[in-house]
């Protein structure tokens, strides 16, 4: 009987239900997409901020990534780089040499950070060649190749084919100079990135700068589905059980890149409060109305009261016209979310046409990233009960009032 | 005080016949808070109504009759005195007791807004039932020969705003009846009535009086509702004045 009356009482002023209804569905479609769209933005932003920090995990010499230190280097890096790999959850084992150097030709000299890689472990973790302009990316038979970031040639005037000096610090404190011929140019579209990215091969890194078995960098690139931490705790583990530990960091990319994680959490609890502040608008609308409500039928939730009906079913009656209303704002608020977030999940949201054109942070390029929608089924669920409880719980109060109407002085209340 | 009329309205009122009142009302008092100014609504009220009357309270607006009735039908709570009804000390009873009470003793009958306006004449009329968790077949047996006997048989999915206000009281009525309760207490029930309407609806009230033995009690200024009911108990200034009792006209 409570449903029965509670639905047609819902429907006794149509253009209020409506206007409610409306208020709570659009609000809550807002939220899911809202969700959607944050929850695949920082997916991208983990995911960039974790290549470019160089892996899900990185092993270091102790203390390097602190200090970036010429002559804090991990020693023996095929023992290493084998003693990882083993790691049940390692995709690749990217072993790297890092050298903040100085470029010069004849025209100029430019700081650069030089990274000697090999190209198709670092393939597992991002193909830099995506980003070549012109010739190739450490593929030919040169000896001594370099590929520098568009923007680092411009101001080197520097042509491929050009010789190129690198001046360096060696493990050992010595500053040494090389030599090498450009056999590539890059354009990552980021301004820093091209100013100074330069790459060449492991070995004629490790040749130019006394690194001979050595690296900087052992990049761990994680499977699928293994979270960062875990992989971590993996890796410091068969280090130590190798006896490597005492000479080798290993952190997550989060501990790497903090700056990343904050702000992300930043943006989750500024996504929150600004959800909570249009939520709360529309809750205190809802209580507001359903006061009225309660005013506006006073006599006949008194008529309630005098045949007999208690006082706490009239006030469940207030609460399941709350609770009817709420089903049918979320139904509909689920459709309209849900279909957002499908045209957001196959579209995309260009951030540049957001106007943030050039932003980047912890190597993540925020003018080049295309935001989509995905559903994070556990914050959706956790979301809609937050949602469905809170506008539920607003009508509590007017409920309360109902319930403790006196039948005599509510039936005269229009006396 | 105590006056004897004779008419051939009360031809269909039931007999008195039981020793114990089924109403008791002794030096009840109630004093209403009119933002701070004491308003005395009852002073002093004697009654007692037998099972089976056809009573009207009878009075100028202001004179208490609905207080009273509302004081019986445990609507409300004297500031002073005692009321017993159908053996139940009111006085004693909670909120929740004294709605279990209404339900279960107690048929109403008010001015206007009587019905739940969402709800069809049969589901009003089958409301108090509900409420008592009487089952739906049981409901249906007991509320469509009402509803049929009181002319509502084809108008039983109507809603209150689709009746007349003669029509909505008859749904009262079933409402009122449909439990069974000792009696039945209406509250100025013609008053929003034109007289043919008022005529028809005490017909059928003392037709249910006579058929049923149900005890009614009405508060009414209108003459012509006076004129058939057996017993008036006049109220003036929160006191009861005199009373007129009538003699069937066989």
């Amino acid at each position: 009987m409570l449903w029965r009356m509670a639905w047609r009482n819902l429907w006794r002023h149509r253009a209020r239900t409506l206007t409610m209804l409306s208020a709570v569905a659009l609000s809550y479609a807002l939220m899911l997409l809202a969700f959607g769209i944050n929850d695949d933005g920082h997916a991208r932003m983990l995911r960039e901020a974790a290549t470019a920090a160089g892996g899900d995990v990185l092993v270091h010499g102790q203390d390097y990534w602190a200090t970036r230190a010429s002559d804090i280097v991990v020693h023996d890096a095929d023992a290493a780089a084998a003693i990882i790999g083993r790691v049940e959850g390692v995709r690749a084992a990217v072993p790297r040499v890092i050298v903040n150097g100085l470029a010069s030709t004849a025209t100029d000299n430019r700081p650069v950070l030089l990274q000697g890689v090999r190209p198709e472990l670092e393939a597992e973790l991002r193909d830099i060649a995506e980003d070549l302009t012109a010739g190739t990316f450490l593929t030919g038979s040169e000896r001594s190749p370099i590929v520098l970031g568009s923007r680092l040639v411009a101001r080197l005037e520097a042509e491929l084919g050009a010789r190129i000096v690198l001046t360096g610090t060696t493990p050992d404190g010595e500053v040494t100079r090389a030599l090498f011929h450009l056999m590539g140019i890059l354009e990552t579209g980021t301004r820093e990135i091209d100013e100074v990215a330069a790459y060449t091969t492991l070995e004629a890194a490790q040749r130019a700068f006394g690194m001979a078995g050595a690296v900087t960098q052992i990049g761990v690139v994680a499977e699928p589905g293994i979270e960062a931490e875990e992989l971590a705790a993996r890796v410091r583990g068969a280090l130590a059980a190798a006896g490597a530990d005492r000479e080798l960091e290993v952190l997550s990319w989060r501990e790497a890149v903090p700056e990343m994680v904050a702000l992300i959490e930043i943006d989750d609890a500024l996504g929150y409060i600004f959800l909570a502040v249009i939520y709360a608008i529309v809750l205190f609308s809802i209580t507001n109305t359903f006061l009225m409500a309660v005013k506006e039928r006073v006599r006949e939730l008194g008529l309630l009261g005098a045949l007999g009906m208690p006082g706490r079913r009239i006030g469940r009656l207030l609460l399941h016209e709350t609770v009817l209303l709420t089903a049918l704002a979320m139904a509909v608020g689920l459709a309209i979310g849900y279909t957002g977030h499908r045209i957001v999940a196959s579209v995309g949201i260009n951030v540049a046409s957001m106007g943030i054109e050039e932003m980047e942070m912890s190597g993540v390029d925020f003018g080049k990233m295309v935001m989509y929608s995905t559903i994070v089924p556990a914050r959706w669920i956790v979301g809609s009960i937050i949602i469905a409880v809170a506008t539920v719980a607003s009508a509590v109060y007017p409920a309360w009032r109902a319930a403790r109407l006196e039948p005599a002085e509510a039936m005269r209340f229009y006396e | 005080m105590s006056e004897t009329r004779t008419g051939p309205a009360f031809e269909g009122a039931a007999t008195t016949t039981a020793a114990r009142p089924l109403i008791r009302v002794r030096g009840v008092t109630r004093v209403y808070d009119q933002e701070g100014v004491p308003v005395h609504a009852l002073r002093g009220v004697d009654l007692d109504v037998e099972e089976g009357e056809f009573t009207s309270l009878a009075g100028p607006s202001g004179c208490g009759k609905t207080t009273l009735l509302n004081i019986i039908g445990a609507l409300d709570r004297p500031t002073a005195g005692t009321v017993e009804v159908a053996g139940h000390d009111l006085l004693r009873l909670g909120k929740g007791e004294a709605a279990a009470f209404r339900l279960d003793n107690v048929g109403f009958i008010f001015q206007a807004y009587n019905l739940v306006p969402v709800l069809t004449a049969y589901e009003n009329a089958e409301f108090t039932l509900l409420l008592r968790g009487v089952p739906a077949a049981e409901r249906r047996r007991i509320v469509v020969p009402l509803l049929e006997r009181l002319g509502l048989a084809d108008l039983m999915d109507r809603r209150p705003h689709q009746l007349s206000g003669g029509q909505q009281q008859r749904v009262a009525i079933a409402r009122a009846l449909a439990t069974g309760p000792r009696i039945v207490l209406a509250d100025e029930p013609t008053a929003n009535l034109d007289s043919a309407s008022s005529e028809a609806l005490l017909d059928h009230m003392l037709e249910l009086n006579r058929d049923l033995g149900t005890t009614f009690l009405f508060s009414s200024h209108d003459d012509d509702v006076l004129s058939r009911v057996r017993r008036i108990v006049y109220m003036r200034d929160g006191r009861v004045e005199r009373e007129e009792h009538a003699v069937a006209v066989t």
